[in-house]
């Protein structure tokens, strides 16, 4: 075991961090509305700064080098999500398009769907959205009922509502699951629909994460062709699957937290506050529980540079990183809630606000504990 | 970086499941509140295991590696203190089992016994004693370890050992202590979650109930936490590793053994049923060097302190 940075993942950090100076707008917590990357400066920001880290090669340095990547291992992959969220998360919605929307197109694609998509992902021209969740499938993912209806030449027609979508008013494409069959599993199918087909109707639910972090998608009978499949007909679980373990650890939303986090120990220890005995054990807890959040997610990377495949231990390491955010939020609003105003402090406000989805987007806090219950304590199956 | 084993480090991890399964079986009808065993303390002497850490290209990360196991054990052998702490603070071999207190003196003292060694955290430095019948007496415990109780010696005039500091004993015990409650909530967890998969009620085990089942997968995520944050801690030498990694074990340890008693129900209580043994020593354990609140305070007075940047988190070397 090794737990220190090798002198590349040091250099590679710098290298970010170079880049970020370079390239950040002054005053970026407050350019962006307070790290909010669905807003407009932040949506537009991202379209310039993508093509940038790509010409650093450092857009997708741990995809394989005929993908069009920089062959580095993914520890490289966590220390530029590490670096990207913990300011912000500068290159808006295209997270998604690395971390798993990407991946899943190398392993599921055909070639033609690869020629169009991979090097518009790796020239940071292309933005997804994730149309998963539906007003009757949150967490219970499987019981979606969006109807993508095989018209017998090979395209369909799409019927339904997708929910919470984020991104999607300004996103290129999204990846959609719909029902192609009628078996919970066996019948869903995965497609990569642009958003620009008819048919397709956006409308923005406010939110308290952000702007535009949260839509409903209408589909109204929208063809879409043989060309969208990704992977077979009524094989898009298997799909689904690849992409939530990629989702759940692919980012590391501790970034956000702990920056947030030491900054109110900043204003804390200033104003005093710091030095009482009760608020200084909290604080340290807080940091436990953040660091094995960390150790925990670098674990699973850990696993993935092992060539192991994504196991239980992903729902673990999510649960650890809920947990830690629920430490830090509770932290901030025990001691530090005349801290959480953007005109007070923008990074905080904004890690503070952050926090409070991460037990809940990409699978509840409680399906990662039935996960875990299920695969790593095989405990039986049962009634209640 | 590189979370898996190395393959010396995975021998000694497949050395220590044996020595586990070696010394796991209890005798039937011979329930008592501590257990011991000659047959496991000449084992571990004659395994040289207890020199772990003092061997080349071995460490404490290593000696965490052992106090973790003999933790699962039932029966109580001290090694965390001999293995660990020790050879981190002195060149000289202490006769064994070693001890170790802080002043003020307390209650009964863990491991406190004739022919043995105690070594004593004054503040500014360590002190020495050797134990005889003289000078230890026996105190009754309910926390499967054997207890002591120190008469007719005062510490502070004890001999100092020598070149030993005083905060390296600090970082040490609490790294055992982390690694000591690992072990124990492994078993304690293992132990429950094999009981709710048998035990029936309502027509069903009751490890199909999900009330039951989400708490012990948070157990499950906590003791992959507390793990992942002791080896990390015994691999930086950090001493705020070290406090952070026993107080999140010691603030775990408190959950486990609440629902890991609560789901046994009455059998759990009993001093047949093997659960007590590390469940129990869990009880102490948790408050051991004043508890989570006051190992929190310990490491946030290594980080808060002064002029040091709080700032970033994720520079530098290690992980911090």
């Amino acid at each position: 075991m090794e737990f220190a940075w090798t002198p590349e993942h040091r250099a590679f950090r710098q290298r970010l961090r170079d880049v970020l100076a370079a390239n950040l707008p002054d005053n970026w917590p407050v350019v962006s509305n307070g790290y909010d990357n669905g807003s407009d400066a932040s949506v537009a920001f991202s379209r310039k700064f993508c093509p940038i880290l790509a010409e650093e090669g450092l857009l997708i340095p741990h995809w394989p080098k005929e993908n069009g990547g920089g062959g580095l291992d993914a520890f490289h992959h966590w220390i530029l999500g590490e670096e990207m969220w913990g300011v912000g998360e500068p290159r808006a919605y295209q997270y998604m398009s690395i971390n798993w929307v990407g991946p899943a197109i190398i392993k599921f694609g055909t070639p033609e769907q690869q020629a169009e998509h991979l090097p518009r992902i790796c020239g940071g021209t292309i933005s997804y959205c994730q149309g998963f969740s539906e007003p009757g499938a949150g967490s219970d993912l499987a019981a979606l009922r969006t109807r993508a209806e095989p018209t017998g030449d090979g395209r369909y027609i799409v019927n339904g509502q997708k929910i919470w979508t984020s991104a999607a008013s300004f996103a290129d494409a999204c990846i959609l699951l719909a029902r192609t069959g009628a078996e919970r599993h066996a019948g869903i199918s995965m497609f990569i629909v642009p958003m620009d087909l008819p048919g397709i109707t956006v409308r923005v639910i406010p939110g308290m994460q952000g702007e535009r972090a949260m839509h409903e998608v209408f589909f109204d009978d929208v063809e879409v062709g043989p060309e969208c499949l990704l992977g077979t007909e009524n094989g898009g679980w298997k799909v689904a699957t690849e992409v939530l373990a990629n989702e759940r650890i692919g980012v590391p939303r501790y970034a956000l937290t702990w920056r947030g986090f030491n900054k109110a120990l900043e204003h804390l220890r200033l104003d005093g506050r710091l030095e009482n005995a009760a608020i200084r054990a909290r604080a340290a807890r807080c940091e436990a529980a953040l660091k094995a959040a960390r150790l925990a997610a670098l674990g699973v990377i850990n696993a993935r540079i092992h060539h192991r495949p994504a196991d239980v231990s992903v729902n673990v390491a999510r649960y650890a990183a809920v947990w830690a955010d629920r430490q830090v939020v509770e932290f901030l609003g025990d001691f530090a809630g005349d801290l959480l105003f953007y005109d007070v402090d923008a990074v905080v406000t904004a890690a503070y606000k952050r926090a409070t989805s991460i037990g809940i987007g990409a699978g509840a806090a409680e399906v990662q504990l039935n996960l875990v219950s299920r695969n790593l304590l095989q405990m039986p199956r049962g009634n209640a | 970086m590189d979370f898996d084993l190395t393959q010396d480090q995975q021998q000694i991890e497949d050395a220590l499941a044996q020595m586990v399964e070696r010394h796991s079986v209890l005798p039937v009808g011979d329930p008592s509140y501590v257990k011991t065993s000659p047959e496991l303390d000449r084992d571990l002497k004659a395994s040289g295991f207890l020199n772990i850490a003092r061997e080349e290209g071995l460490g404490d990360l290593e000696a965490v590696m052992l106090i973790e196991a003999v933790a699962k054990i039932p029966y109580a052998s001290e090694v965390a203190a001999t293995a660990l702490v020790a050879p981190n603070v002195t060149a000289r071999e202490l006769p064994g089992p070693v001890a170790l207190t802080r002043l003020p003196l307390g209650g009964p003292i863990r491991f406190l016994a004739p022919g043995g060694t105690l070594l004593v955290d004054t503040g500014v430095d360590v002190r020495v004693i050797a134990l005889t019948s003289e000078n230890v007496a026996p105190a009754a415990s309910i926390y499967n370890f054997p207890y002591g109780r120190l008469v007719g010696v005062d510490p502070s005039t004890a001999p100092v050992l020598e070149g030993a500091h005083p905060e390296e004993f600090r970082r040490c015990w609490r790294l055992g202590l982390a690694a000591e409650i690992v072990g124990a909530m492994d078993v304690s967890i293992a132990t429950t979650v094999a009981y709710v998969k048998e035990r029936k009620a309502f027509n069903q085990p009751l490890g199909a109930f999900q009330a039951i089942q989400h708490r012990l997968s948070e157990c499950a995520v906590m003791l992959n936490s507390a793990r992942l944050l002791t080896r990390e801690a015994a691999w930086s030498g950090q001493p705020k590793a070290a406090a952070l990694a026993a107080s999140y074990a010691q603030e775990a340890a408190a959950k486990v053994v609440y629902d890991c008693q609560q789901f046994h129900g009455a059998i759990g209580l009993t001093l047949e049923y093997p659960l007590h043994y590390w469940t129990y020593r869990l009880r102490q354990l948790q408050g051991e060097l004043g508890g989570p609140v006051i190992l929190a305070q310990a490491a946030a007075d290594m980080s808060y302190a002064a002029n040091q940047p709080i700032g970033d988190p994720f520079g530098g070397d290690a992980l911090n």
